[in-house]
């Protein structure tokens, strides 16, 4: 059982705020999705450069020079790090060899490991397919994008939390039996 | 430097949202179920804050905005697509990234999912191309659509709203 935020959401949300305006003056908004691009950019180009550089999508990203990381996958791997750092310091890392089920999820589904990593997967698979078309996941089109006032992050906005909404009541309707 | 910039900035992000509780499986599904609105309070919280912020430094053009593009059909369908995989896995490609420096076996599957993901939309990228291409109105913004030199204008009656709606109207329902 988790226990509630560190901070509230008053304090982390002015603050999250005045680092994504930090940012913009600095250098741009913040995204994340497109570093999902990046590295699989940097990887394919390692590991079958002929199918990465007859992709197209793939050539738009990156540092075309030598596909190496940029300020954005910095900015991504620098979120790891300081996510890891704030856990460790207020005690909440998990041991890495317990697979984690989140506790409502276990309540619902039953203790299927498996079931949930794989669930965990596809889920992921959705989740960067859907924002590589829409061009920015809850970062670079909720936040920067709303906060920019672009109108298509607002119909972004609607329709993510139309169909999450809408699928996390599904997953968890009562039941009667698991 | 320019990488050293983005370490720094993204660390102090990534701190402040482990401590705000953005990668807990059990906040998100909690704001998706409507029952614990921690999160979207987050996020509306952080965008009431930022979009004054950045249309101020809009003023003194200072403000390196990027606008995307708005091509409705293909932002609803992405939409439906992303909001079935927020709720399944129960984290986004930000806080997964987050969860995994946690230790979270599931968000590292997340991740995982989503670096194929990315790969899966890079190889049919071409069959997209409609998509994106019907129903696009560029980089609009609710400023150049009412007409509005100054973003800022809009921006802080926008924020207003918002504030008003985290403070006073959205509550937290359990049962």
């Amino acid at each position: 059982m988790e226990d509630s935020p560190v901070l509230s959401w008053k304090v982390a949300g002015l603050l999250l705020g005045l680092l994504v305006i930090l940012a913009t003056a600095l250098v741009k908004p913040f995204g994340v999705s497109t570093q999902y691009v990046v590295t699989d950019a940097i990887v394919l180009h390692n590991t079958a450069p002929a199918a990465a550089e007859s992709n197209e999508y793939l050539n738009k990203y990156g540092e075309k020079s030598d596909w190496s990381i940029g300020y954005g996958w910095m900015l991504v791997f620098g979120m790891f790090l300081g996510s890891g750092i704030s856990a460790l310091a207020t005690k909440r890392f998990r041991k890495r060899q317990t697979p984690s089920m989140p506790s409502m999820w276990r309540e619902q589904f039953g203790d299927h490991k498996g079931k949930r990593l794989l669930q965990a997967f596809i889920g992921g698979v959705l989740l960067l397919f859907g924002a590589r078309l829409a061009g920015g996941c809850t970062s670079g089109h909720m936040i920067s994008g709303i906060s920019q006032l672009t109108v298509g992050s607002f119909v972004f906005g609607a329709s993510i939390f139309a169909s999450g909404i809408l699928t996390a009541r599904t997953l968890y309707r009562k039941r009667s039996s698991s | 430097m320019k990488l050293l910039l983005g370490l720094a900035i993204g660390t102090a992000i990534g701190a402040v949202m482990q401590l705000g509780g953005a990668s807990s499986y059990r906040k998100i599904l909690g704001s998706l179920l409507l029952k614990d609105m921690t999160i979207i309070k987050l996020i509306l919280m952080t965008i009431a804050v930022t979009t004054v912020g950045i249309y101020a430094l809009d003023l003194v053009n200072m403000a390196n905005m990027d606008i995307k593009p708005t091509y409705i059909l293909g932002i609803i369908i992405a939409g439906l697509i992303f909001g079935v995989g927020f709720a399944v896995s129960g984290y986004c490609p930000g806080t997964c990234v987050l969860a995994s420096a946690e230790g979270k076996t599931d968000a590292m599957f997340t991740l995982l999912g989503g670096l194929t993901g990315a790969a899966l939309y890079a190889f049919v990228y071409p069959l997209m191309a409609p998509l994106i291409n019907l129903t696009n109105f560029g980089k609009i913004t609710l400023a150049s659509v009412f007409n509005v030199t100054n973003g800022i204008w809009i921006a802080i009656p926008f924020s207003a709203i918002l504030l008003l709606l985290v403070f006073r109207v959205l509550k937290d329902r359990y049962e």
